[in-house]
């Protein structure tokens, strides 16, 4: 706790807390709400083909929207760690932020599986199972997103620690 | 944002607030003459003013709510004398009604606009649809309208109008709908990452689309990517039923709201983009490994500017404007 309460009072986190600036809170805030947009839209668009929306799409030039996915999800982790490091005392014992860690991870791992199958070996047409995998997919993304917006209104509040 | 203060708003509802009505009444008369002379384009460009309208109806609402309050300055904003608040109230709720049955209208019409682009002709399930709640739609939109009217026309009252009761409890289907999203405190969250789940729906085709359209992917055609189109107009559906539900429940948080008039005005832009996409014939010609025209691809990258224009204004609500 100590270590993280040093991490909170850090100039960075106190300007990214207090600062009036657009650049600070507000800014930081929404670079993470585009970055999940890029990672949520291009995997969801994925997951969606393969359930059978758009059949006229080929499904293997999607794999070039992948750097957009990294790029959205490298921004998301910077600015997630920031937001993190701002308020970490309270938000490290938030039972919602673990639960949104856990559905990023399960996010993760399920697009590793679902590459490797949709567009290292391509089937055609697609298996029960890699449409069971985009089905888990669109449901982990929708977990995060729901767990993350809650992270506004649930847990403990910012400041009580101190 | 001088030019956004509560009078210049009331100028623009009564500027607005002609569209649902007369606007709406020209597109239904084309459509029906459409339907007649059998005329295919007649019938398509009068569901796209449907669906234009539908998108004004959003500003035209909300800028009622300004009204009132411009109108209605008094230490409990009470109404000045010779208007009605009762009457203010019945206008309000009237017009709700319509403006929920005319976003209904207006998908509907958006749909058989999306389809029109496959088929060369208006699907014909969505002609009879449309036609159902094209005249129901005008019909409370007329009444909606008659009774705004009534506001500052006493000339054509027609019965004597009830005081507001003195205890203050002047309810209503609006503002009744406001407090129970106040009062169930899981409502306002829940919307939220509805309003989150909308927005990544909608982000999806736009980022699919249109980077594609500047050069991403480019075995992907167009017409094949179009198909996805509905994902996105889900996505704007869903953000528009959540996003009432934090307007009802708090309208003076944007009423009062410069960043609030920025996002609409560019939700506006965002539905004259997509009608580019689904009425031309050059971004449909754009076929698997093509390279996109230049106008497509000005169109493709002003779409990603404004619709990430609507999520900024959405998030900076809070920050540059002055609600929360």
């Amino acid at each position: 706790m100590d270590f993280l309460r040093a991490i909170e009072q850090s100039s960075f986190s106190q300007w990214v807390v207090t600062s009036s600036s657009t650049f600070a809170f507000p800014g930081i805030l929404l670079l993470h709400t585009i970055g999940m947009g890029m990672v949520v839209g291009i995997n969801a668009g994925i997951d969606l083909r393969i359930l059978g929306l758009a059949p006229a799409l080929p499904i293997a030039p999607f794999e070039k929207f992948f750097p957009v996915l990294w790029v959205g999800f490298a921004m998301n982790t910077v600015t997630g760690l920031i937001l993190l490091g701002a308020d970490a005392t309270t938000k490290i014992v938030n039972v919602d932020f673990w639960v949104k860690m856990i559905f990023i991870a399960l996010a993760l791992i399920n697009l590793k599986m679902l590459r490797t199958r949709v567009f290292r070996e391509p089937e055609k047409p697609f298996s029960s199972n890699v449409k069971l995998l985009a089905v888990t997919s669109l449901f982990f993304w929708l977990g995060a997103i729901v767990c993350g917006r809650l992270l506004a209104y649930v847990g403990p509040v910012s400041g009580l620690s101190d | 944002m001088d030019f956004m203060n509560l009078a210049n708003l009331a100028h623009v509802h009564l500027l607005l607030n002609h569209f649902p009505t007369i606007g709406f009444g020209i597109a239904l008369a084309l459509f029906v003459v459409g339907l007649v002379s059998k005329s295919e384009e007649m019938k398509r460009s009068s569901l796209v003013i449907f669906f234009l309208i539908a998108t004004i109806a959003i500003p035209t609402y909300v800028t009622g709510n300004a009204s009132v309050e411009a109108l209605c300055t008094g230490e409990n904003h009470e109404c000045p004398e010779g208007i009605s608040e009762v009457t203010i109230r019945a206008h309000e709720d009237a017009a709700l009604i319509g403006f929920a049955m005319m976003l209904l209208t207006g998908f509907v019409a958006w749909l058989g606009l999306w389809q029109f682009r496959f088929l060369n002709r208006t699907p014909s399930w969505n002609v009879g649809a449309v036609l159902l709640l094209g005249f129901l739609t005008f019909g409370l939109m007329a009444r909606a309208a008659n009774i705004g009217g009534e506001i500052r026309h006493p000339e054509i009252q027609v019965a004597p109008v009830p005081a507001p009761p003195s205890d203050g409890t002047l309810g209503g289907l609006a503002r009744d709908m406001g407090g129970y999203v106040n009062s169930h405190e899981w409502l306002w969250p829940a919307s939220e990452a509805l309003h989150f789940v909308g927005l990544s729906m909608l982000l999806s085709v736009v980022l699919l689309l249109d980077l594609r359209i500047l050069g991403m992917a480019k075995k992907l055609s167009f017409p094949a990517l179009y198909q996805l189109l509905p994902l996105g107009m889900l996505g704007f559906l869903l953000n528009t039923v959540t996003g009432m539900s934090f307007f009802l429940a708090t309208p003076g948080q944007y009423t009062q709201n410069g960043v609030f008039y920025w996002k609409l005005l560019f939700i506006v832009l965002g539905a004259l983009n997509v009608l580019y996409f689904m009425l031309l014939e050059e971004p449909w010609k754009i076929g698997a490994g093509d390279n996109a025209p230049m106008r497509a691809r000005f169109m493709a990258g002003s779409a990603i500017v404004v619709w990430i224009g609507v999520l900024f204004f959405g998030h900076m609500l809070p920050f540059l404007g002055n609600a929360f």
